[in-house]
């Protein structure tokens, strides 16, 4: 089998060169079916990412999206269809995928006894890259995310956000031709948030495609570069987050505060169909209706029904919203 | 907003390589992870494996006024057969099992380094685990029974053989078995095999004839054969079929647990 070393110098030039070449590692899903008995978590999925795009894969619990990712990383058998990364089918050939794909699982890493720059570093030389490369980017993966006060705590003694963060370091050290990022944010504070992200866009600007996998609307929207909407098995859109918001356009988000206990409140003809979750009741109204919508709410806070209300533009979620719980029968595409 | 990209570090790094070299590097690699993650849990293992079998060593004595030099060399020289299986056939599983709970096994599986070198690091630490348990049982016996051990050299594929064909079934025990409480009671019940009926630390002939019988289908009891002619440089004819015994299960257990790992359902 032959060696296909990718060219890696570290030099700002030749890193446009290193761009270019990487057009050879196109991630491809091609019609794949995935039967558990006569269920079908994935039910002829296609989707396509390129080298240096963030893809974001969202989608309601259960609606496939592990077992999605787990038959990329060779876990999962598919029933049919082709997975391929660059010229590597990635079905056939499972122990490539491990090579080939850095995968952070949802779960959290087994670092409980490693020291937290000990287990970057080790994972590191386990993707295969050498001792040099390894400590220098540990390094900075350690200074940009701002772990240096913990570098030499046990993982025992790490708190869930900090574990997630050595996480994703262990799974990017030395980042695959696709990195696979299974709910990267989970527990990490707002602040190390960000320079999460930081480095999710900058694995993607240096070459490698993320798939980001995630429930976190509002973050993919400012993070990813295109997102697909999963839910029942089929990709039911694919997108710029832009695109997908595009049915929204012109429509508000008016939220609405009930008091904890209080019956849904009946809707305007003019509201879109309500989404509760708890006490709090979403809905999409026009530009045209906003007038009329401050007036619906204010009336609900006077009658005793609502505590506050809030009105804003339209956000993904309510895309996402739309869309999942709305699946048409050949699904939606947003700007394919 | 700084990013980590000062020496071009980020860029994608996947390549596929087989071969003797890559493989070298995972396994040690693999060696380092293993003991890393349990450095814990190592010191603790080997000191119980030593106190255990200091324990049997000594305490076959209490049984007896005046213990028959025969009986202390029979247990002293079944005590390394424990030392040697303890860890990769108990303790392997339950370790396995952790990992499925806690939801780790999935990312094990899916680091770039292949079955086989995955199970010789994991052989290499039971094999460190249990050699210190070894020599610190038998120099007790020694000190306290004055033996008359003749060690020869066939300890050395006695001990490697031994180790590895328990933690070869361990591996497949962890690996093919999906549900970590099933995992869990199975190696306990193995303990109590070992320890209750195998003849490792008494006599065949102690045991009625059929359940000697039975043992001879199983490894346990050739372990302590080629282990005991190994320290006492006898030449029991049983040896052969020991070793070939030993080393069909070795094979099983290892091709049983390489289609489990292997398993994509």
């Amino acid at each position: 089998m032959g060696d296909l070393r990718h060219p890696t110098g570290g030099s700002v030039d030749n890193r446009r060169a290193v761009k270019a070449a990487s057009d050879e590692w196109t991630f491809h899903v091609d019609h794949l079916v995935k039967h558990f008995g006569t269920v079908a978590a994935n039910d002829g999925i296609t989707l396509q990412i390129e080298p240096g795009e963030v893809y974001g894969l969202l989608g309601p619990n259960g609606a496939g999206k592990s077992t999605l990712v787990k038959q990329t990383i060779g876990l999962l058998k598919p029933t049919s269809g082709r997975i391929t990364l660059g010229r590597w089918d990635l079905v056939e050939n499972p122990d490539a995928a491990r090579q080939l794909c850095s995968y952070l699982p949802q779960a959290q890493m087994p670092i409980e006894s490693f020291r937290l720059r000990e287990a970057i570093e080790l994972a590191g030389r386990i993707r295969g890259a050498d001792i040099g490369r390894v400590r220098r980017r540990t390094d900075e993966l350690i200074e940009a995310l701002e772990l240096g006060e913990w570098s030499r705590t046990l993982g025992a003694r790490l708190s869930g956000g900090v574990k997630r963060l050595v996480g994703f370091c262990m799974a990017t050290i030395s980042p695959g031709h696709l990195v696979i990022l299974d709910e990267p944010t989970n527990d990490v504070d707002p602040l190390r948030r960000r320079l999460l992200w930081n480095e999710i866009r900058a694995l993607g600007a240096h070459g490698s495609s993320v798939l980001l996998v995630t429930h976190n609307v509002l973050e993919a929207e400012k993070a990813v570069d295109r997102l697909a909407l999963i839910a029942s098995g089929r990709l039911v859109a694919e997108g710029t987050p832009s695109s997908l918001k595009a049915a929204d356009r012109a429509q508000l988000r008016l939220q609405v505060m009930l008091v904890p206990g209080a019956e849904t409140p009946a809707q305007p003809g003019w509201a879109g169909p309500p989404v509760r979750v708890g006490n709090n009741l979403v809905t999409t109204i026009a530009e045209s209706d906003a007038p009329a919508g401050i007036t619906w709410a204010a009336s609900l806070i006077d009658s005793g029904v609502a505590e506050e209300y809030a009105l804003g533009a339209s956000t993904l979620e309510d895309a996402y919203i739309r869309l999942t719980s709305d699946i048409p029968a050949d699904g939606l595409h947003g700007d394919e | 907003m700084a990013t980590s990209d000062a020496a071009g570090l980020i860029l994608p790094f996947g390549t596929v390589q087989r071969g003797l070299r890559r493989s070298l590097r995972d396994y040690v690699s693999m060696v380092r992870w293993h003991l890393a993650g349990l450095r814990i849990w190592l010191m603790l293992l080997g000191s119980v494996q030593a106190l255990s079998g200091v324990g049997f060593v000594l305490g076959i004595s209490l049984f007896f006024r005046h213990i028959p030099t025969s009986a202390a060399l029979f247990v002293s020289t079944g005590v390394p057969v424990i030392n040697l299986v303890m860890v990769g056939l108990v303790f392997g599983p339950q370790l396995v099992a952790s990992q499925r709970t806690a939801g780790s096994y999935e990312y094990l599986r899916t680091l770039p380094i292949s079955r086989a070198v995955t199970a010789a690091a994991w052989y290499t630490v039971c094999l460190i685990s249990g050699i210190p348990a070894v020599v610190v049982s038998l120099v007790v016996a020694q000190l306290r029974y004055d033996l008359p051990l003749h060690i020869s050299l066939m300890i050395v594929p006695a001990i490697l053989l031994t180790c590895l064909t328990g933690t070869m079934l361990g591996y497949a025990l962890g690996h093919a078995v999906g549900n970590p409480m099933v995992t869990q009671l199975v190696s306990q019940m193995l303990v109590f095999i070992i320890f209750g009926f195998a003849p490792i630390l008494y006599p065949i002939q102690q045991m009625p004839g059929w359940l000697g019988d039975l043992n001879w289908w199983f490894p346990f009891r050739h372990m302590a054969v080629v282990i005991r002619a190994a320290l006492t440089s006898s030449a029991d004819p049983a040896v052969p079929t020991a070793y070939a015994v030993i080393g069909v299960w070795a094979v099983v257990a290892a091709a049983l647990a390489g289609w489990s790992l292997g398993r994509r359902p």
